[in-house]
């Protein structure tokens, strides 16, 4: 026990130091882009951005819980296209509040997150595995529900999730800030967080050590269904209908913006405040070649360049840090 | 009575499907590979009809098109299916060879990709089966293969024209909502609408980005293009969702009625906006015209062996003052009973 307050601290080290590297290139990225661009640095288009990162964002920080138990969701961006569809149905069709529908596409999103949970601690299914099923399972059961064709008729109300204001601040930026903050306590000071960690990091010795790991797992795969529900219900509130073809390769970037952000797909590491850093710089890469009017093209070239940088200096870190003490 | 039909008319189907398949195998010997149409089938017809995606309102025209004609016709099924993203080619390869391994009577589909499904269309004529393309053919054109499909060329060629009678002879600056680059039907949009735009020099394109086929992609590319163009004046949007995020970037930035739109296609929510005045003009095609003519094509080729030829589908411009029109209602919300010519 004496040796853990030390082994810890190396951890924060290591994460601060790779949050450096990648806010380090936010910035970068915005002050270049405040000076190439008059409109960048204004109120309505940094709003704009916020809004945009939104969606991924909130749903990144499940993933980040996901990532950090060396697990992944790669169903995230069917399941929140599925959850849309059935919220935007249950109010057109049952006349549902708007309210009552985002909470139960949370619930949606939830209950697809269950069912990836019990199949990797019940079934004993590889997280990719079990996740690849339920990405095709949500987008199946999406197109199914919709007949393929787009929901349109919701009420004027729901509008308020994705695009209402309070005061001059977007709503999407309010919510990912709570996400964000509550992602943040849970991983730091509480049991599901400590514990997210060390399953991550070894999920046999968190076993023997007494964590009831199948139950936290699960838990951590419902929490990342909960979050891409609400994701599709905001995406779904910005376009105020339900798109079935929604969130096809969302889980990409939302991977990208975790693993950016520090988080390791081995397990044991990531921060949230690393993945919304992860999650901005994406996302400021594509509102800035839009700005500029660069080709779209440069755009997937330029990200996928920075998730290898990410992840080279990552390993490159864990063996200076990693190798040193143990 | 009824006993001898239940034995014999599976045998009279056997018996005309060996000799069916006698007669492919006498024109496969003969060299021909002619990519039927040869011979004639009078029996059932089983075709598959494969849109480039399925999920937008555009392919579900298409679907009740194909399936007008074929509720027209004599024991002709409709076999339906589709990938869930235009941008997914592998997805419609994988697809439509499935069909042809299946065995399909005739496979009418719109290409995702012009060069990749063109071995495809191929390999289908190989085994004898007949194709028909709707909206987006393929390159090299099989000379078998006709073509249901808009003139997007000179469709989009036209408006330019429609921002201009707009804006007036001030003109201004003008963004392009492309939806796939590197697929023909967009590409072809794309040449059209700029060689409009040759013709109205005080119209400048000042920005271009492309939707991806996605509203909420659509919808941020606008909001962005907005916001580094403050002064834009014009916009169009090549497809449904490109339309549709442009309309509501627009409507969100409180910019309605100040910016001129003009789209393509007529989903509900798009004739909704032309209606709201958000949306000033729509170029409609007729996808209904598309599964019609295609299936009625295909299947007069195999019943009949006729060679049939291709055709160009038309195009509606529709906007707020012509929208309730009886010509142009035919069109935005086509019925089998009163089909849109």
């Amino acid at each position: 026990m004496t040796t853990r307050p030390a082994a810890l601290s190396r951890e924060n080290l290591s994460d601060a130091i790779s949050q450096l590297a990648a806010g380090g290139a936010l910035i970068v990225v915005f002050i270049y882009l405040s000076l190439a661009s008059d409109r960048f640095l204004t109120g309505d288009n940094l709003f704009n951005v916020g809004q945009q990162t939104a969606v991924t964002a909130i749903i990144a920080i499940g993933m980040t819980l996901v990532i950090i138990t060396a697990g992944i969701d790669l169903s995230v961006g069917a399941v929140a296209a599925l959850s849309g569809v059935v919220g935007v149905k249950l109010m057109i069709e049952l006349g549902l509040p708007p309210n009552l529908a985002i909470v139960v596409g949370v619930l949606a999103g939830a209950l697809a997150g269950l069912v990836n949970g019990l199949l990797v601690t019940l079934a004993g299914l590889a997280p990719f595995i079990a996740t690849l099923g339920m990405m095709s399972v949500a987008r199946g059961l999406t197109l199914i529900v919709t007949g393929a064709a787009a929901v349109f008729g919701a009420p004027a109300d729901f509008r308020l999730l994705g695009q209402g204001e309070i005061g001059p601040v977007p709503i999407p930026v309010i919510a990912l800030v709570v996400v964000a903050i509550v992602g943040h306590l849970v991983l730091t000071r509480t049991r599901l967080g400590r514990y997210s960690y060390a399953i991550g990091s070894n999920p046999e010795a968190a076993r023997l050590s007494g964590i009831p790991v199948k139950r936290y797992l699960t838990a951590v795969y419902v929490i990342a269904g909960a979050l891409a529900g609400f994701g599709g219900m905001m995406a779904a509130s910005r376009v105020n209908s339900g798109q079935p073809n929604f969130g096809i390769g969302l889980e990409l970037d939302v991977i990208a913006a975790a693993v950016i952000g520090g988080a390791s797909l081995f397990g044991g590491r990531g921060t949230v405040v690393g993945t919304l850093i992860g999650g901005f710089l994406i996302a400021l890469i594509r509102n800035g070649s839009v700005l500029l009017n660069v080709n779209t093209f440069y755009q997937s070239v330029i990200i996928g360049v920075i998730i290898w940088l990410a992840v080279i200096f990552d390993q490159y870190r864990r063996r200076r840090l990693g190798g040193a003490g143990e | 009575m009824k006993a001898r039909s239940i034995v014999w008319r599976p045998l009279a189907v056997a018996a005309l499907l060996s000799l069916a398949v006698a007669g492919c195998g006498e024109v496969k010997d003969s060299g021909g590979g002619g990519g039927g149409g040869a011979e004639k089938q009078s029996g059932p017809l089983r075709l598959a009809v494969v849109p480039k995606a399925v999920g937008f309102d555009f392919w579900n025209q298409v679907k009740t098109g194909a399936e007008c004609a074929a509720s027209k016709q004599k024991d002709v099924e409709v076999r339906w299916d589709g990938v869930t993203a235009e941008t997914d080619v592998t997805g419609q390869v994988n697809l439509l060879q499935n069909f042809i391994t299946q065995g399909v009577d005739g496979l009418v589909y719109a290409a995702t990709d012009a060069k990749v499904l063109s071995d495809v269309s191929k390999q289908a004529l190989q085994q004898d089966i007949p194709v028909v393309n709707i909206d987006s053919g393929t390159d090299p054109q099989p000379k078998e293969i006709p073509v249901f499909a808009t003139d997007n060329v000179a469709s989009a060629e036209k408006v330019a024209g429609l921002l201009s009678d707009k804006l007036g002879k001030a003109g201004g600056d003008i963004a392009f909502i492309p939806f796939q680059r590197g697929t023909t039907t967009n590409e072809q949009r794309a040449e059209g609408f700029k060689r409009g735009l040759k013709e109205h020099p005080e119209l400048k394109l000042v920005a271009e980005q492309a939707s991806q086929s996605d509203y909420d992609k659509a919808l941020q590319v606008t909001e962005d293009i907005l916001t580094a163009n403050p002064n834009l004046k014009g916009i169009f949007a090549a497809n449904e969702p490109g339309v549709l995020g442009a309309a509501e970037a627009v409507r969100q930035a409180k910019k309605s009625g100040k910016i001129t739109i003009v789209g393509w296609d007529a989903s509900p929510d798009e004739v909704k906006g032309v209606r709201d005045g958000v949306i000033d003009a729509l170029i409609v095609q007729n996808p209904f015209r598309m599964g019609f003519d295609g299936v009625n094509a295909i299947t007069k080729q195999l019943r009949e062996g006729t060679k049939p030829a291709s055709g160009d589908t038309g195009v509606t411009i529709v906007t707020k003052s012509n929208l309730d029109d009886p010509e142009v209602k035919a069109v935005l919300k086509p019925s089998c009973d009163d089909p849109p010519s």
